[in-house]
């Protein structure tokens, strides 16, 4: 097991977001977590990537235990976020967010070959590159956003909400990439409001409720059951 | 109010223009803090002119020339900005507070000055002091000339860092989005520290411009502040172009006006300038 | 005042200081001691009106000089240039120095969200404008003025004992007032305009004109106490009126004494003038004013809110108030009443009618389209839960009907009136109230203040005090919340700070209430005990439009549900129909589901 979560609550201030949550991803896995919006998804998603700190339960990375490690070494193990929203570097150009993508010691010794990668899964993204990332659309932040994530050189890629805000089209080819990286071995952690989407490439799958993990398996048997419906439409 | 003569018109850029550029220099540190730190430092003056008295006393009553002065100035003060930092950090300061202490700061070191060196103007004499170059009838003087060249070289420097330098990525990156910044493995609390040295040294480098070309009084500080504040903000936060560019801009305005109006209107300009400025409000505030 | 709890004791003390006060220059003292109550007069007057409007809203002012300076050249100008009689001139200086006042105000505050910075930057450069400009026209000239000619009237024999009166007088007109603001409404609009300025727009408080009248206030009592000062030196010069010290000390005077408490600038002035007397006199001024400052950083740094509070602790530890907890006022029926004729306890209430009525509704953010022409009505007496995926625009729809921000297109409509150009505090008196999701309180003001002050500024037709706190009694028990009524904020858990949210909300007496995600964060029991709640809110009177993400929530509660996706309604109709609705179920599930 690459990622294992154990029983984690976190909580903002005294507003718990998620309770006892226990998930794992394995060494090339796609892992998917979805739910409706305000679960926690991104509570949880952000915890991993080590923004958050969790009040109990265990969070081990390739056998690390990372409560013992500061919020700014966490990508040093090999984790790497795709934020909710994208959070590119609007006063960075393109070039300079994916560089800051790889700022990492390990990475930055690479970090010719990871553009160079980068720029081959996302060839928009070598036209744009002097331009300032705050002017991209939607869709090619996107894409922009999983490049700076892919210059960390992870083990594993954090996505939050990749579909968010975009065109079924431009959805089609994130989750192109999607597949694409993860056929280079990196494992995946994807938070989908998109269940149709989510579905298509994840091995496996969590469904997040108001803060709770409620079910958990194989897409094709999670979709036989009524309990994302139910989370999702209420019914 | 007599239009002035053209002779007169170019001297008053030239002077104007250096003037502004010395006014750059003192912003640098200033834009740096404000737009990435968001801290405002009205200190930051006072560090100046506390730089400059003593680059003043070291020539002056210890011999030591102002190359050496500053050599020794600098890295002090470098020190000093980290730890001035260290206190934001540790008592968790908000943006209000930083100005309210950092107020407070450039007023004890006021006091400081005073008391030391008393309220007599001070003159730095050197040799260079009086030399100008005279090029087609107008007057360069040189000590100026190198203040700019300096307050240049800093301006231009600083920015070829910011922009080129992973450090000065990381330093833009942290200063917009902390926490993204951080989950790619920015030490945000290191890049602050030195960022805070760095502005304080600024500081002390103006100081020593200050003290070769100036008159030094300690209530100097008070009447820099409008002018650099409004310098800064036309200069965009965070942009050292900007501030060298805003400072001559600024400094051309004054010099301009004193020459076809009563000097004593000159530091309304900027004043004014900044009070215009924080009605229209440009987005880049 | 509250210092002890017996009314009669207060003023007789009150009296008897006043008269001792009075009687001081009689006393035939050295003129020095009676020069030294004056200076404390003249920097508790400085000090208690800078707080009036910096302490308490925040608005930390650098350029207090500017109003005192006004005042000094006022009279030096009037009485030595023009031989306008002396006391003429107080309440001439005092008038120009609170326009001047009231014309930086207006012109800087109708900046949105203006940053505190740039206000203190603003005002010192105001600071320094006038004294140019003082300086150099005939006003001064640079020369200063003398006012050596000038005649003052004389009170018990000497000119000392009049500057000692006056002082005095305007000490007492700046504590007055400033006790006075601080349990007014001017006052607690003020305050909460420091603790948050956006949920006190949206509470009913007009920011602005209270921001103004505070400037004004506070500039006009500078304006008279430099008046009375110019007379005093009788010499007046640009250098020793604009000075840095009047800038500062007014600063450090109220947060060591505590900028929200009304004698907390009076107390400053009082210990920090004293030691600056005691402790370094004469060519030691500088370092007098190197150790206030320092001072002043202690105390940013240590003790935020000042001295005061914690004296008042003391002092309440020792002769402890009883407050009697006000009784509970039942708020008077909801207007329009056939509402409440059609609705009985136990049915929802007869859908009468639309009370909102949102017409193509756009709005758009730098280039995104958040709103693409929505068109919802509310039933009055419904509950209607807004739902959507992330960024289909559901806040933004409640921000448009609170007036937080301006719709781009499209029109609102509230009981038959337009409100899509109103400002917020304009829309929270006519009756529409809000929730925030993640609680927003006051936090420097207790629960029972934050609920009166809903009630306050709300639509609620509340003309004294036994109505506004009862009926804040009312809502607070309500929310079952009265136990913490004393407590402050952030003493309280989520769940309790949720359910003030709704106290506030309610004591407003708004017939339209929006509810932004408020089960986010509770547990089951918590949540039960909302869902209760909020069905009674609806038995009182009130329309409800809650956003959710809860769904089984939002299915429960709901009389009917509107569904937004990517800034357009696809759907609306009782929760059955709409959770059903193909269309829906493609947006949240996918094509896989549409079945």
């Amino acid at each position: 097991m690459l990622l294992e979560a154990k029983n984690l609550h976190i909580a903002y201030g005294d507003a718990p977001a998620v309770w006892d949550a226990t998930i794992d991803v394995g060494e090339g896995e796609i892992v998917s977590v979805i739910g409706p919006n305000g679960a926690g998804k991104s509570t949880l998603i952000n915890t991993i990537a080590g923004l958050l700190r969790w009040r109990r339960g265990t969070l081990h990375f390739g056998g690390v235990d990372l409560s013992t490690v500061p919020s700014h070494k966490v990508c040093r193990h090999g984790i790497a976020l795709v934020p909710e929203g994208r959070r590119l570097f609007t006063t960075l150009t393109v070039e300079e967010n994916l560089e800051i993508g790889g700022y990492r010691p390990e990475a930055r010794k690479l970090t010719q070959e990871s553009l160079a990668r980068v720029y081959d899964l996302f060839p928009m993204v070598r036209e744009k590159r002097h331009e300032m990332a705050g002017s991209l659309s939607g869709g090619q932040q996107q894409m922009v956003a999983i490049g700076r994530g892919l210059m960390a050189r992870p083990r594993l890629l954090l996505l939050d909400e990749p579909s968010l805000g975009l065109a079924p089209s431009v959805v089609a080819d994130v989750f192109r990439a999607v597949r694409a990286i993860h056929s280079e071995g990196v494992s995946i952690l994807l938070v989908e409001q998109n269940i149709a989407k989510a579905f298509e490439v994840a091995d496996r799958a969590y469904v997040l409720e108001d803060g709770r993990i409620v079910a958990e398996g194989v897409p094709s048997e999670l979709l036989a059951q009524s309990r994302i419906r139910e989370a999702y439409l209420g019914l | 109010m007599a239009l002035p003569g053209l002779a007169l018109v170019e001297q008053s850029l030239i002077t104007g223009f250096l003037a502004g550029s010395l006014y750059g220099l003192l912003a640098l540190g200033l834009s740096l803090s404000w737009g990435l730190l968001k801290l405002v430092n009205i200190g930051h003056f006072a560090m100046a002119l506390l730089s400059a008295y003593l680059t003043w006393y070291f020539g002056t009553e210890l011999g030591i020339p102002a190359w050496w002065a500053g050599a020794i100035i600098v890295p002090v003060f470098f020190v000093y900005g980290i730890a001035l930092h260290w206190v934001f950090v540790r008592f968790r300061v908000s943006e209000m507070s930083s100005m309210l202490i950092t107020f407070a700061l450039a007023i004890i070191v006021e006091s400081l000055i005073q008391t030391i060196w008393t309220a007599d103007f001070r003159r730095y004499t050197t040799e260079l002091a009086n030399q100008s170059f005279l090029i087609g009838g107008l007057y360069i003087p040189k000590l100026n000339l190198l203040a700019c060249a300096v307050a240049a070289l800093l301006a231009i420097g600083t920015w070829a860092w910011l922009r080129y330098t992973y450090v000065g990525k990381a330093l833009r990156a942290c200063a917009e989005d902390t926490p993204i910044a951080s989950a790619f493995g920015i030490n945000h609390k290191t890049l602050t520290y030195l960022l805070s040295g760095i502005c304080a040294a600024y500081a002390g480098i103006a100081g020593v411009f200050i003290a070769l070309i100036g008159t030094l009084a300690p209530n100097e500080i008070w009447t820099w502040i409008g002018v650099v504040f409004a310098v800064v903000i036309i200069g965009r936060l965070g942009n050292p172009i900007g501030a060298l560019l805003g400072g001559i801009l600024i400094g051309v305005c004054e010099a301009l006006t004193q020459s076809a109006v009563n000097p004593a209107w000159a530091p309304l300009v900027s004043f004014s300038v900044l009070i215009l400025l924080l009605l229209v409000k440009p987005k880049w505030i | 005042m509250d210092l002890t709890g017996n009314r009669f004791a207060n003023y007789a003390g009150l009296a008897v200081l006043g008269a001792a006060l009075i009687a001081v220059p009689a006393l035939d003292l050295p003129a020095f001691y009676i020069a030294f109550f004056y200076v404390l007069f003249h920097w508790i007057s400085l000090a208690t009106s800078w707080a009036i409007l910096s302490g308490f809203a925040g608005y930390w002012s650098f350029g207090h000089a500017a109003f005192f300076g006004t005042g000094v050249y006022t009279t030096a100008t009037f009485a030595a240039k023009l031989g306008v009689p002396f006391l003429l001139t107080i309440p001439i200086a005092a008038l120009f120095a609170a326009a001047l006042g009231a014309g930086v105000g207006f012109v800087v505050f109708r900046l949105q969200r203006l940053r505190g910075e740039l206000f203190a930057l603003i005002t010192i450069s105001v600071t320094f404008v006038l004294a140019t400009i003082v300086s150099n026209t005939p006003i001064d000239g640079g020369l200063g003025v003398y006012l050596i000619a000038v005649k003052v009237p004389e009170v018990f024999g000497s000119p000392t004992s009049t500057f000692y009166l006056l002082g005095l007088l305007l000490a007492a007109i700046s504590v007055w007032t400033a006790w006075k603001i601080s349990r007014s409404k001017l006052g607690l609009g003020l305050f909460a305009i420091h603790d948050d300025e956006d949920v006190a727009e949206a509470k009913g408080v007009p920011t602005f004109r209270y921001k103004i009248l505070a400037f004004a206030i506070s500039s006009g009592i500078a304006g008279a106490v430099g008046s009375v000062y110019a007379l005093y030196v009788s010499y007046v010069t640009v250098g020793d009126t604009f000075d840095v010290t009047v800038i500062m000390y007014p600063v450090v005077m109220t947060i060591f004494g505590g900028a929200r408490h009304w004698l907390g600038p009076a107390f400053g002035a009082v210990v920090v003038e004293t030691a600056l007397y005691t402790a370094a006199s004469g060519p030691d001024a500088s370092i007098g004013r190197a150790v206030v400052a320092l001072v002043l950083i202690l105390v940013v740094l240590l003790l935020p809110s000042g001295v005061m509070p914690s004296i008042v602790r003391l002092w309440q530890s020792v002769f402890p108030l009883r407050r009697e907890t006000p009784r509970a006022v039942a708020p008077p029926a909801m207007v329009p009443a056939k509402a409440q004729a059609a609705g009985s306890a136990a049915a929802p209430a007869a859908l009468n009618g639309t009370v909102l009525a949102c017409t193509d509704v756009r709005k758009s953010f730098g280039g995104v389209q958040a709103l693409r022409g929505v068109s919802l009505d509310v039933k009055r007496g419904e509950i209607l839960g807004l739902v959507g995926p992330n960024g289909s625009g559901k806040s933004t729809l409640i921000n448009m009907i609170t007036g937080h921000y301006p719709l781009d297109q499209g029109t609102i409509v509230f009981d038959g009136a337009p409100i899509q150009h109103l400002s917020a505090h304009r829309i929270a008196e006519l009756g529409i109230a809000r929730s925030y999701q993640i609680p927003r309180p006051f936090n420097r003001l207790t629960v029972r203040a934050n609920v009166a002050l809903a009630g306050m500024f709300g639509a609620g037709d509340l003309h004294n005090d036994t109505e506004i706190y009862g009926q804040a009694q009312h809502w607070m028990e309500f929310a079952g919340i009265a136990g913490r009524a004393n407590d402050f904020p952030p003493q309280l858990n989520l769940h309790e700070r949720k359910f003030l949210e709704l106290a506030r909300a309610l004591a407003a007496r708004p017939r339209v209430l929006c509810l932004d995600e408020v089960l986010s964060g509770l547990n089951h029991t918590e949540i039960d005990a909302a869902l209760h709640l909020i069905r009674n809110i609806r038995e009182g009177g009130t329309s409800i439009v809650f956003v959710e993400h809860l769904m089984r929530a939002v299915v429960e509660l709901s009389d009917r549900v509107a569904v937004l996706n990517e800034g357009e309604l696809i759907a609306v109709g009782t929760p059955q129909e709409t959770m059903r609705d193909p269309h829906v179920v493609r947006v949240y599930l996918g094509e896989p589901h549409a079945a």
